[in-house]
């Protein structure tokens, strides 16, 4: 797990470095290319920061045997486990609301069928990924 | 769920954090265990009646309407 960390802050510093590098550098660019630098500099943020504060909180917690143990706890907690799946269940199900309203808006503000499309094949996948946990899950329990 | 819980833990003068790590649990666990707020799985109720040396039905009271 720790090798994970490290590798995914390094992955993030070197995307980081690169966008940054291309920001400078790159010039009479047009489409994609020129959000790439952007979105490069967004992503290696993103991963250099996962991955620095999981290597820190994992380095601050390794010294204490108790706080460890008691984290663990926490983390396997039953009561904790359920609430954590009631409130994801509660979030898809307002998901599901949302995601039906805002196809709808779009639909009626005309805009770009792609991105109508896109939007429905996201939730049309949200609800088969649910409908196969379904099927999976009633197999096995 | 109704359970006798605290009262078992008062009487053999437990903290609930004490409980809370034998059972493997949060201490907030055990609180909302002797509110009635949450009902424990079957292997925490049979670990919690491991632990007092009782039967589950002992500890929980399993009322008809109380669900």
């Amino acid at each position: 797990m720790k090798k994970t960390d490290y590798l995914i802050t390094g992955i993030g510093f070197v995307i980081l470095g690169i966008g940054l590098y291309m920001v400078k550098t790159l010039e009479n660019v047009q489409g994609v290319i020129l959000t790439l630098p952007y979105i490069l500099v967004g992503t290696g943020c993103g991963s250099f920061g996962y991955g620095m504060s999981n290597i820190i909180s994992k380095k601050a917690i390794s010294k204490d045997v108790k706080l460890q143990k008691q984290m663990e706890i926490e983390e396997n907690d039953e009561r904790n486990i359920a609430i954590t799946n009631k409130s994801k269940a509660k979030a898809y199900d307002l998901m599901t609301f949302v995601f039906g309203i805002v196809m709808l808006i779009f639909a009626l503000m005309n805009i770009d069928m792609v991105a109508i499309l896109l939007l429905v094949a996201a939730y049309l996948l949200v609800h088969i990924y649910a409908i196969y946990y379904r099927l999976k899950y009633e197999k096995e329990m | 769920m109704k359970n006798k819980l605290e009262e078992l833990r008062k009487e053999r003068g437990i903290k609930q954090e004490e409980l809370a790590e034998a059972m493997e649990v949060s201490r907030q666990t055990i609180g909302s265990l002797e509110n009635g707020r949450y009902n424990p799985s079957i292997l925490l109720a049979f670990k919690l009646a491991r632990y007092f040396e009782m039967s589950i039905e002992d500890i929980f009271i399993y009322e008809e309407d109380s669900e």
